[in-house]
């Protein structure tokens, strides 16, 4: 009962504030830049500018078999300007890439190295076998230069042909991706929603330390850790409030609420405990900022580890914003696992009342610092 | 005037430097720019990830190598228990008819592709050595990405320059010593200015530090600390915005959560958003604080274009500036 009334009074004094609109506000936001612009699909093409120097045969041979994935079939003329020059060049355009082709080396080189793009010469060797140049930019890995210096040692038919029939088996079936515009929904909740929390639980504690709120509480019947989990509550409702702001219209009703409710839940609850725990070793904000700021940044590495495949160093696996990304994807996949949401949840709510334990003894001991 | 400005600024650093917010403003963007150097060359070097069964065909391994980052199992059920994890690993395993590739079945298809890929060139004896080919490199060292995390942090040092001086407003505020600036000889314009310059302070000297420690030496440091200085503009606008509506730091984190909006909106507008729809970003300094940036670490740009987004950003920041002028003197008040 004391719980309740003290949740209902930490609610009221939210409300008035100007902290829960923000939160509500920007969830709003989120949800309609996720639905009106990002597009379902990102569609990357790159750009590459080519040479033949071959003779003519050769030259329409390898024009051909470029033109073959082009979307209408013909190549288009063009001028391109770069350096205070302007160069003609055919384009062809597939649905993965532009390619230029040049009548000359040098356009080749200029345009690979004011645009940043791949640049091929194509000319024959000594033995008359066809005989590559690539203009790189000079970052490019080791492993990448490798693959282009053999690529085209063998013919592109019989490569693509060998591909076609290379078997692949897979361990399970029946997986079905989700476009980009979903896949862009667990980031924003953990980031905007679950991992606020610390934030803002740590300015809450330090308003509050300010204003003598938790002394008072020491001569009251109330104990400080109903005060502090009154206040866990409220943020909690927000995240959750939010978090479904921004899925709920996205992801319509296919998808199993019950499990997002337990993550954002418990995950939010964790944050929350990390913002407590941070805010007692400070008496103000400004103090803490350092170790706040410096924690969100490293929470933040499995988010760039999300959007790059095969980019997953053991290190951001044990960043815990990295089973929270990867337990909201199992939520909004269509044939998503059940478990490993729900062992997360299990994992962050331990932690969560470990750490809310350990708070609590310290704001116990020293009341306000 | 100038003394007191002068004055007004040193004092800020002072209290600062004890409160530890300067150094913390200072330190931060460092440690984080360290850790861009950290991160960036494992991810430039990021591939297809290949697990095979140790010892079963060395030769095989040692070519994949080259090409893609490569683990070794002891055994087949190893190599499948590698595989379920929840990264995107692809194993390659001997079956009747040569070599298949093993994939959990969620991969992105670009990933089996490449790995496909790089098994045919095994098979078809395609050798490194055997290469009909050269690379020419333009020189440069620095990745695209390492490149947008360097000036995704250029403008966060603008958004914690602008956190400090809402702070030491807000510092005044609590402590109500605006109320009495009112009654000594230093006139409000002096006081904003002061305020003002310990986090254009902090901003330039940051800013300078993070382009050294992330290896951007060459570049035009000209060009570079004229847009830090137009930058520094928009974080005094955001300082003042906060420090003054603000009345407790609740609410001025509110408002940086506001501002990131805005900030994490003209980069993505900048880094994905084609042609013409670019122009619905015009209207933020970010974007063109970003996108200026990123003209000055390419070492593409030119002095006019330069002087033509810094131009703008002043005009907007100006702009802003002139808008909010009587409440910011309201707030002083």
């Amino acid at each position: 009962m004391k719980m309740w009334s003290s949740f209902k009074k930490e609610l009221i004094l939210a409300a008035r504030g100007f902290y829960f609109y923000v939160e509500l506000g920007f969830a709003v936001v989120i949800m309609l830049v996720i639905l009106f612009a990002i597009p379902e699909n990102f569609s990357s093409t790159n750009t590459e500018y080519f040479y033949f120097n071959l003779p003519e045969q050769g030259r329409e041979i390898s024009k051909n078999s470029l033109l073959e994935n082009d979307t209408d079939g013909k190549i288009e003329e063009v001028e391109i300007e770069t350096g205070g020059k302007v160069y003609p060049a055919g384009l062809i355009v597939s649905d993965e890439q532009e390619i230029y082709i040049f009548e000359s080396e040098e356009a080749v080189r200029e345009l690979a190295d004011s645009e940043r793009n791949l640049g091929v010469v194509v000319e024959l060797d000594e033995n008359n076998e066809l005989f590559y140049r690539y203009y790189l930019q000079g970052y490019e890995s080791t492993r990448l230069k490798n693959l282009l210096s053999v690529l085209l040692n063998e013919s592109t038919v019989v490569l693509e042909e060998r591909i076609n029939n290379q078997e692949v088996r897979t361990l399970t079936t029946g997986f079905e991706p989700i476009t980009e515009r979903k896949n862009t929904i667990p980031p924003l909740v953990a980031f905007s929603g679950s991992l606020m929390g610390m934030f803002v639980m740590a300015a809450y504690i330090f308003l509050d330390k300010k204003e003598g709120v938790i002394e008072a509480y020491a001569v009251t019947p109330s104990s400080v850790w109903r005060y502090l989990l009154s206040k866990v509550f409220v943020l909690l409702l927000t995240t959750v409030v939010s978090g479904l702001i921004i899925v709920i219209p996205v992801m319509g009703f296919s998808i199993n609420y019950g499990l997002l409710l337990l993550l954002l839940l418990t995950t939010g609850f964790f944050a929350s405990t990390l913002g407590l725990l941070i805010a007692s070793f400070y008496d103000n904000m400004t103090k803490a900022f350092g170790v706040i700021y410096l924690l969100f940044f490293i929470l933040m590495v499995p988010g760039i580890a999300y959007f790059i495949p095969g980019w997953d160093p053991f290190w951001v696996k044990i960043i815990p914003t990295y089973p929270i990304l990867q337990g909201f994807k199992e939520i909004i996949l269509p044939k998503g696992d059940i478990v490993y949401p729900l062992l997360t949840s299990a994992g962050f709510l331990a932690g969560g009342l470990v750490i809310f334990a350990l708070t609590n003894i310290r704001f116990k001991r020293t009341l306000s610092v | 005037m100038l003394k007191r400005i002068w004055f007004i600024f040193l004092r800020d650093i002072r209290i600062n430097l004890r409160e530890l917010m300067t150094v913390y403003m200072l330190v931060i963007p460092l440690i984080l720019a360290v850790g861009i150097n950290f991160l960036s060359p494992g991810i430039n070097d990021t591939s297809v990830n290949l697990v095979l069964v140790k010892d079963e065909n060395p030769e095989q391994a040692a070519y994949f190598d080259d090409f893609a980052h490569v683990q070794l199992m002891d055994n087949q059920q190893e190599v499948e228990y590698r595989i379920a994890e929840r990264d995107d690993v692809l194993g390659v395993l001997a079956g009747d008819n040569g070599y298949y590739i093993l994939a959990q079945g969620n991969e992105p298809e670009s990933v089996v592709e490449y790995a496909r890929l790089l098994n045919v060139l095994y098979e078809s004896e395609v050798k490194l050595e055997d290469a009909r080919s050269e690379i020419i490199e333009f020189g440069r060292t620095a990745p695209p990405l390492k490149k947008m995390l360097v000036n995704i942090l250029l403008l966060l040092i603008t958004m914690l320059a602008g956190m400090l001086i809402s702070m030491n407003i807000l510092e005044e505020k609590v402590d109500q010593t605006v109320a009495a600036i009112n009654v000594t000889p230093t006139t409000r314009k002096a006081f904003i200015l002061g305020k003002g310059f310990t986090g254009m302070f902090v901003a330039i000297i940051s800013s300078i530090a993070v382009i050294l420690i992330t290896g951007f030496y060459s570049i035009n440091i000209g060009q570079a600390v004229l847009v830090i200085l137009s930058v520094t503009i928009i974080s005094l606008v955001i300082g003042f915005l906060q420090g003054l509506n603000s009345d407790d730091f609740m609410e001025a984190a509110g408002s940086v959560k506001l501002l990131f909006l805005p900030m994490a909106g003209s980069i993505a507008g900048y880094e994905f958003v084609k042609g013409n729809w670019q122009i619905f970003f015009y209207w933020s300094p970010f974007y063109w604080a970003y996108r200026a940036n990123d003209m000055i670490l390419s070492k593409s740009g030119s002095w006019p274009q330069l002087i033509l987004y810094v131009g703008i950003i002043l005009v907007i920041c100006g702009g802003i500036y002139a808008l909010l002028a009587r409440r910011i003197v309201r707030g002083l008040q």
